[in-house]
């Protein structure tokens, strides 16, 4: 039998328990990655010649190289210049005992990051410079500015861009079983091996991540409706 | 520290002295004074490139002059490197109505109003909103409070915008050019909106091209030309009796636009 459909059912709540891993690291990423790429935006906004160069360099570096290539870097560099550095300095660190998710989670930050420091230069770029404008004119300090009027409008135009990040990210989380993570993929390929029956379980798996998928474009629409107040359109006239 | 020339030195709203102002090589204001008195219109007209968006930007700081210096209601700022908490005095002192309205798109029409008072002025919520549906009632508004920007013609948003200024209390209210960008036929509701306020005595500086506005309302015209100001004085006698050749000029051009607008 070319396709066993019996065994596709059985394993498919054992692929779906990986779920929750591949939503964490996920959307830890995105949370992390956002802070960190709003500290290289803002860096970048001080118009110091060599700390824009900087950020630029890593922005270029992490854009320019494969996920994969970062992952393995951090898991497989990073030990060892910890150990060494413990070694030296007495630090009471056991490198051994640092979680493959933490290795996982800062590959993906970093990641992450560059292309965020990048969209949320867009999406503020995208406010009218009269909006400030017309802040800074009634008296609102700068700050008061960016929180009341520029940033929610910034970020009411990040939403799509951030979507369709996060659903990349979902898929790209596929990686992470090279660094003994267990999540859907991991799941899958176990199985697979397990039973002899790839087909079957890839495309479990595949089902899974484009229900994901779907469910997270839906919601990231809805968001956006929500919070585009507006350009609402009347009702009644 | 005001000019003590006509004896009026309690009435001097806002002054500007020696403002330079340069873009890169492009030095668009070339030292210039003015004063206002409290109650005043000054309408100030001129050629684009004249400069005289520039000053008026210049006198709430959203330009930084290189050089000079802006006294509003007694508080004087200097032109070069003013500190943040100056600029923000200054502003606190001043609002503005803007050629393309830049009403708050993520707030309705009753917060754009309200905004200024409790954040920056901090007045309390409840005599802010009062005074927010009273001036929004004074401009025609008073049924459009929750509407947000995106659902308001330019006319309703520029007549949201000048009631977002006079909820502020400013000493001085800036106009700069604030029936440019609207339709012919929106024009008429903006221009009496502010004529309305101008007869209730708040002081104020208009940049425009209307000339039948400011023979109407402006206590003072100010005309400018490449940076300087070039000619000023009552609009009965500026408009009918120019002493420079430029103004002249000026004139009869924008006459003609008129002539070829209807």
């Amino acid at each position: 039998m070319f396709f066993d459909l019996d065994f596709a059912l059985k394993s498919f709540p054992e692929v779906l328990g990986g779920v929750p891993m591949t939503l964490l690291v996920t959307a830890t990423s995105i949370l992390l990655g956002f802070a960190l790429g709003f500290l290289i935006y803002s860096l970048q906004a001080r118009k110091r010649r060599w700390l824009t160069a900087l950020c630029r360099l890593y922005v270029s570096v992490v854009r320019g190289t494969p996920l994969l290539v970062q992952l393995y870097i951090v898991y497989f560099a990073v030990p060892p210049l910890l150990h060494t550095l413990s070694q030296r300095y007495g630090l009471p660190l056991k490198v051994a005992d640092i979680p493959p998710l933490a290795y996982a989670l800062t590959a993906f930050t970093i990641n992450t990051s560059a292309y965020m420091s990048e969209l949320i230069r867009s999406a503020l770029s995208s406010v009218e410079a009269g909006q400030m404008e017309a802040a800074q004119s009634v008296g609102m300090s700068a700050w008061q500015s960016y929180r009341l009027i520029i940033l929610p409008q910034a970020f009411v135009e990040a939403i799509p861009n951030i979507g369709n990040m996060f659903l990349g990210l979902i898929k790209g989380t596929s990686l992470v079983y090279t660094v003994k993570l267990v999540e859907v993929m991991a799941r899958a390929k176990v199985l697979a091996a397990y039973g002899l029956r790839y087909i079957e379980v890839y495309l479990v798996a595949s089902l899974i991540y484009w229900g994901l998928s779907i469910c997270f474009e839906i919601l990231f629409k809805k968001l956006e409706q929500v919070l585009r107040v507006g350009s609402r359109k009347l009702k009644a006239i | 520290m005001t000019k003590a020339e006509n004896g009026t030195d309690s009435t001097v709203m806002v002054t500007l002295r020696g403002i330079h102002k340069s873009f890169a090589d492009n030095h668009v204001l070339k030292g210039v004074s003015l004063s206002v008195n409290q109650g005043e219109v000054l309408v100030i007209m001129g050629a684009s490139g004249s400069g005289k968006t520039t000053l008026l930007r210049c006198i709430n700081y959203l330009e930084r002059p290189n050089e000079g210096e802006i006294t509003v209601g007694g508080f004087t700022v200097r032109g070069g490197r003013a500190p943040k908490r100056d600029i923000l005095v200054l502003r606190r002192k001043t609002a503005m109505v803007f050629q393309h309205y830049n009403l708050f798109a993520n707030k309705t029409a009753l917060e754009n109003v309200l905004l200024g008072q409790t954040v920056a002025r901090k007045t309390p919520k409840e005599q802010a909103r009062e005074l927010s549906l009273r001036l929004l009632e004074r401009v025609g508004l008073a049924d459009k409070i929750n509407a947000y920007p995106s659902e308001l013609s330019g006319g309703q948003q520029q007549r949201v915008g000048i009631a977002r200024a006079l909820a502020l209390n400013p000493d001085v209210v800036l106009f700069d050019e604030p029936t440019s960008a609207l339709d012919p036929e929106l024009v008429g509701e903006v221009l009496d909106t502010i004529k309305s306020i101008a007869a209730e005595g708040i002081t104020m500086i208009v940049v425009t091209h209307e000339m039948s506005f400011a023979r109407e309302v402006a206590s003072r015209v100010l005309f400018m030309d490449e940076g300087a100001v070039i000619e000023e004085g009552e609009p009965q006698e500026i408009f009918t009796r120019p002493r420079e050749e430029r103004t002249k000029k000026f004139l009869r051009r924008i006459s003609a636009d008129w002539d070829y607008n209807i």
